[in-house]
């Protein structure tokens, strides 16, 4: 369960923290119950400042995909079953339009677009 | 007597300075990180001979000159310690002259040439690491903690059977040399000192496990390995130090309260053992272990990933040595050029855990 971080690429540190840290529960590396590390040693194995690793998982429990509990650390919630929820939603249409934006503008065409989508879908599914 | 234990201490001295460049990390050399594809470079090799070469070759031929002149039949006792602790100076200053003169060419060498220019800087850490850290739990450290205490009651109830002057120093051969008239507090005083370092050692062992695991990034399932080892192997080296030195401090307690039980040859013995196994315990670390595990053998292969490198942190590392960063709340971290831990000394919990310590056992000294 490796998380592979660069200090200095344009993509903020708690951002790529937070991403990498979802893609392990996708993939079903991390589950549902899971602790995940110390704030205070996951920021001692990265050499680096305690916000950063605070923010990452402040990010990740407003998503709602962990529960910061006091006392036992940040707990990864359970898988959703009833679909994803209408706030949920909203807001990843709204962090999606600008990238397929970007790619329509870019020669994208729609099969494409569905070809990658579920092309990534089978990646992270280990299809 | 005072002779055969200068030259043991001093030859150790020499074997572990001059081999040092060959136990570290191999992306770190003289204090510089070395990016992916220049571990092997030829210029770095010959900078670790030449330190190596130097310091053997100029510790050697002052260990024998030393041996030849302390056997002649001129010399005082203390003119061998005198002497003999100015060439020990001697040498480490040369080693620390050497170290700063092959971290500026390194530096330089490294620079000159831009290496890792081309390699993405990348920092591995794995999530479930702490479920395989090895290291003692810091409540066992507390064991020997409990016994010294058990001696001072103890002491207390044997107080009017002590004699009326107090060993406060031994010299080599083991017996008592200075004293202190008899009170409450120089009868415990060396137990107190005992408490107290008992207690830093914990504290180092706590702090060590709290420390930051850091991979390699590019044989991050090798560095796994070794720095589990070298951390499990750190915490019991300190264990062996807290329990070699009570039983020792104990026994010279006891010998102090009940005469009879420290005959000459116990109390000679005993120092002298303790000395041999701290330093086969030492060699073991350094050489088996080594630092960061560098030495530790790993059963599978491990290539490299190509196109990445460790993150190049040496703008924390004040001449490659001192490291100093307020983002890493790690207190502990792994030496760069030595074997061992250094202090974080951005953070002021590090200065307290190593100075307050060492200005208790001064007070109780001047005390005394």
């Amino acid at each position: 369960m490796f998380i592979q971080i660069e200090p200095s690429s344009d993509i903020p540190i708690y951002t790529q923290l937070a991403n990498q840290l979802i893609e392990l529960i996708a993939r079903g590396e991390l589950s549902g119950g899971d602790a995940l590390p110390s704030v205070r040693s996951l920021a001692a194995d990265l050499g680096m400042n305690m916000h950063t690793v605070n923010k990452a998982y402040h990010t990740l429990e407003k998503k709602g995909i962990i529960a910061i509990v006091p006392k036992s650390g940040a707990i990864i919630n359970p898988p959703v079953q009833a679909g994803i929820q209408d706030s949920h939603r909203a807001r990843i249409v709204e962090e999606l339009k600008p990238i397929l934006a970007e790619a329509i503008v870019l020669g994208m065409g729609k099969e494409d677009l569905v070809t990658l989508a579920s092309s990534i879908f089978a990646d992270i599914k280990g299809e | 007597m005072t002779i055969t234990i200068f030259l043991i201490i001093f030859g150790f001295i020499v074997v572990m300075e001059s081999a040092i460049p060959f136990l570290l990390r191999r992306t770190i050399a003289f204090g510089v990180t070395i990016p992916e594809g220049y571990t092997d470079n030829m210029v770095v090799a010959s900078y670790r001979k030449m330190y190596s070469a130097i310091i053997s070759s100029i510790g050697l031929i002052s260990l024998f000159g030393f041996a030849f002149w302390a056997n002649s039949n001129t010399v005082t006792e203390e003119q061998i310690v005198l002497i003999g602790l100015a060439i020990q100076f001697g040498i480490l200053f040369l080693t620390m002259a050497l170290y700063l003169y092959f971290h500026a060419k390194t530096t330089q060498l490294k620079r000159a040439h831009n290496w890792g220019a081309d390699l993405k800087q990348i920092r591995i850490v794995d999530l479930a690491i702490r479920t395989k850290d090895e290291m003692l739990p810091s409540s066992i450290y507390a064991l020997p903690m409990a016994i010294t205490i058990g001696l001072i009651a103890y002491t207390a109830s044997q107080y009017g059977n002590m004699p009326d002057m107090i060993p406060t120093h031994w010299g080599p051969n083991g017996q008592p040399d200075a004293f202190s008239p008899k009170t409450p507090f120089s009868v415990i005083a060396l137990l107190l000192i005992q408490l107290i370092m008992q207690g830093m050692l914990l504290g180092f062992n706590a702090l060590i496990k709290r420390s930051g695991i850091k991979l390699n990034a590019a044989k991050s399932k090798s560095s796994q390995v070794q720095q589990l080892s070298f951390r499990k192997y750190s915490s019991w080296f300190l264990f062996m130090t807290t329990v070699l030195s009570t039983i020792l401090m104990s026994f010279l307690h006891l010998s102090t309260i009940h005469e009879g039980i420290g005959n000459t040859a116990l109390m000679l013995i005993m120092p002298l053992g303790f000395l041999l196994l701290i330093l086969i315990g030492t060699a073991v670390y350094a050489f088996k272990v080594g630092q960061s595990g560098s030495r530790i053998a790993v059963a599978f292969e491990d290539e490299a990933t190509p196109g990445i490198t460790d993150v190049d942190d040496d703008q924390y590392w004040k001449f490659g040595a001192i490291y100093v960063n307020k983002n890493d709340p790690s207190i502990f971290v792994e030496k760069r050029f030595g074997i061992g831990w250094t202090i974080n000394f951005g953070q002021p919990l590090g200065y307290i855990i190593l100075f307050v310590p060492l200005v208790l056992i001064l007070v109780i000294s001047f005390l005394l």
